[in-house]
């Protein structure tokens, strides 16, 4: 257990009445990449925060490679931190900013020119060395905050959304570059974002976070395709809900029963009770439709409301007969189905999944 | 930009040449005169008011050297009690902050004859402060700070802090609290944090509330009128003295031209000293 780089247990932070990290747990292995991913005011930022000792928390601990510090100040911790508006002193240079914490740490002057050389050429930032940080772009002040963090060889790199400030164009070549640094240098790497993509195309296992709390833990494929809840479906990708009660228990399968009486089919992981409001959820993407009529299992009729036309997709909506709306996304398509037109849909067992239905408090 | 802002600027830049160039030069242009049986003013070209000036030590030390000594003394302890101020200020929200910053321009605000007056019952032999530091024991007799030079030096200091605490709290609210978060990170002790990140970066603020409260001690007049005595000759004072009362203007032109210039030197030494240090690295390059 404390092989883990980071071990966040328990952690809690109490404003007022508000619980901003409500009892979060979670394990960074070395060399990971795990982001905390949420809305705003999920507690992501917090957690973070808490880890880089920037905030005490309330409860819990937090271990950095089996030292317990919790309560260690900042500048004893050994983390990385790279802040989302770069945080850059504007009164050093380039060199200066990535020299200051070597300084601290009394490296001698040549190790000190040869780590800012390393660190700005590894950040492709090389002949910049003398530039005050406001005659950077935010995509280079963004890249000298990460060399100034990973010329500290620190145990852990902290990320705290360092690319949302940066346009859209930037942010995805930044991303490419980012993964691929921290895959070369093996960094251990806890990133907080709220960008889903970003998430799911950069890290190894993500946290979801909600109101204080954690949704799931999951690597990016079984987030997307085995979420645990309702707001883990929600919350990542785009996905059609069925609401239903569980009729049938089979190993392997469950009966749900729909609203309109008709019973679908799917194929559970976890054992879910007979008689439990479940919901059953389906990706756009396993959404076929079909203009000819289909017989047989899971089933579902209606009619195009809507065809949206992006290039390489094509999103429908239908209404469903018995009510309800199910959206569908086509990549490999070789005709258009107009609105208005019937069709049948078969939701396959394998592609349905069966959430319990929880209802909690402000939902 | 400057060319569409300058129809709107010049009212403003007329106000100043009539009112202050145009003065300035006329004081210029007397110092230059002659007093002829000891009241007349001659116009004539001569550099007697400055010979006698510099020629005269009395003068230049112990009004002028002087001056400068106390200004210097009071600005730099002015800084040292408003620095912690204004850091504590900054960090309030509110009330407390509404409350703190009404104590601390409360000089301003209530007239400088005012506050002499009032001070005065605190510096007399047996007033507030020799009371309280007697009672502190920090010395047994009562000192004189009336009609000496440390009540003015503690005046200038009072009536100097609102504005150095103003200028460097706009400094310090700039800082991002990141900038402090970042510096901890890499391994600074709140205190090395305090003095690579933050106290640099108020040094705009800073060097502006020095200017203002430079100026104001350098060219002091109703302070040491009112408290000072024989001893305590600031070049202000001494100005007041030949003008209206030995009704020397050409004299008293010359000692303000000399004042003007010698505030001046200091103040563009200091523009060069704070600009090499670190406000050129602050401010954007034109």
């Amino acid at each position: 257990m404390s092989d883990d780089a980071i071990q966040v247990q328990g952690a809690m932070k109490r404003y007022g009445a508000v619980m901003a990290v409500d009892d979060v747990s979670f394990n960074v292995a070395p060399g990971e990449f795990v982001s905390l991913l949420g809305p705003s005011g999920c507690g992501k930022t917090t957690s973070l925060r808490m880890i880089a000792g920037f905030i005490d928390p309330s409860g819990g601990a937090i271990r950095v490679h089996g030292r317990d510090v919790t309560y260690l100040p900042p500048e004893r911790r050994d983390l990385g931190f790279v802040f989302q508006n770069y945080a850059l002193w504007p009164h050093m240079t380039v060199a200066e900013n990535v020299a200051f914490g070597l300084k601290l740490r009394k490296k001698s002057r040549s190790f000190i020119k040869d780590k800012i050389e390393e660190s700005l050429s590894v950040t492709g930032l090389s002949g910049y060395a003398a530039r005050l940080p406001r005659e950077l772009s935010g995509g280079q002040q963004q890249r000298v905050a990460l060399a100034r963090a990973l010329a500290l060889e620190p145990q852990v790199l902290l990320m705290d959304e360092p690319l949302s400030n940066l346009d859209r164009a930037l942010r995805v070549v930044m991303r490419r570059e980012l993964k691929e640094l921290q895959a070369r240098m093996k960094m251990t790497t806890l990133y907080v974002t709220h960008d889903q993509e970003e998430a799911l195309s950069m890290s190894n296992r993500v946290v979801i976070m909600n109101k204080g709390r954690v949704e799931q833990i999951a690597a990016p494929y079984e987030l997307y395709e085995n979420p645990a809840t309702t707001f883990v479906a929600d919350f990542v990708g785009i996905t059609n809900f069925l609401e239903g009660v569980v009729v049938d228990t089979e190993p392997g399968w469950v009966g749900v029963r729909l609203e309109t009486g008709q019973v679908l089919r799917a194929v559970i992981r976890q054992p879910v009770s007979r008689g439990s409001a479940v919901r059953a959820l389906i990706r756009p993407e396993r959404v076929t439709l079909s203009t000819a009529p289909i017989d047989g299992l899971n089933v579902l009729r209606g009619r195009v409301v809507l065809s949206e036309y992006f290039g390489a997709v094509l999103r429908y909506t239908v209404r469903l007969d018995d009510g309800g709306t199910l959206r569908s996304e086509v990549h490999n398509f070789d005709g258009f189905i107009a609105p208005g037109e019937q069709v049948w849909i078969c939701a396959l067992p394998e592609h349905l999944r069966v959430i319990p239905h929880e209802r909690r408090a402000g939902e | 930009m400057i060319r569409r802002l300058t129809p709107s600027l010049s009212p403003g830049l007329l106000a100043i040449f009539i009112f202050v160039a145009l003065p300035m030069l006329w004081v210029v242009r007397t110092s230059f005169n002659d007093l002829a049986q000891g009241s007349f003013i001659v116009e004539t070209f001569t550099l007697d008011n400055y010979t006698r000036f510099l020629g005269d030590p009395w003068y230049l030390v112990n009004t002028l050297w002087f001056t400068v000594r106390i200004a210097i003394l009071s600005t730099a302890v002015s800084v040292i009690c408003a620095y912690p101020v204004a850091l504590y200020i900054a960090r309030t929200t509110g009330v407390q902050r509404n409350i703190l910053m009404a104590l601390i321009m409360a000089p301003l605000l209530i007239g400088l004859v005012t506050l002499v007056y009032g001070w005065i019952v605190i510096f007399r032999g047996g007033g507030l402060l020799n009371s309280l530091m007697i009672a502190l024991n920090v010395y047994d007799e009562p000192v004189r700070y009336m009609w000496d030079i440390k009540g003015v030096v503690i005046l200038l200091v009072y009536i100097g802090m609102p504005y150095i605490v103003l200028s460097l709290m706009d400094s310090i609210e700039r800082i991002s609290p990141y900038l402090v978060e970042a510096a901890r990170n890499v391994g600074a002790s709140p205190w090395t944090a305090f003095w690579k990140i933050v106290f640099p970066l108020t040094m705009p603020g800073l060097y502006a509330g020095l200017v203002i409260v430079f100026s104001l001690n350098f060219a002091a007049f109703a302070v040491p009128l009112m408290i000072g005595d024989s001893n305590t000759q600031m070049i202000g004072l001494v100005i007041y003295r030949e003008a209206l009362l030995n009704n020397d203007l050409p004299f008293a032109s010359a000692l303000s031209v000399i004042m003007v210039s010698v505030n001046a030197l200091i103040l563009v030494g200091m523009a060069v000293l704070f600009g090499r240090l670190i406000l050129n690295r602050l401010e954007a390059k034109r």
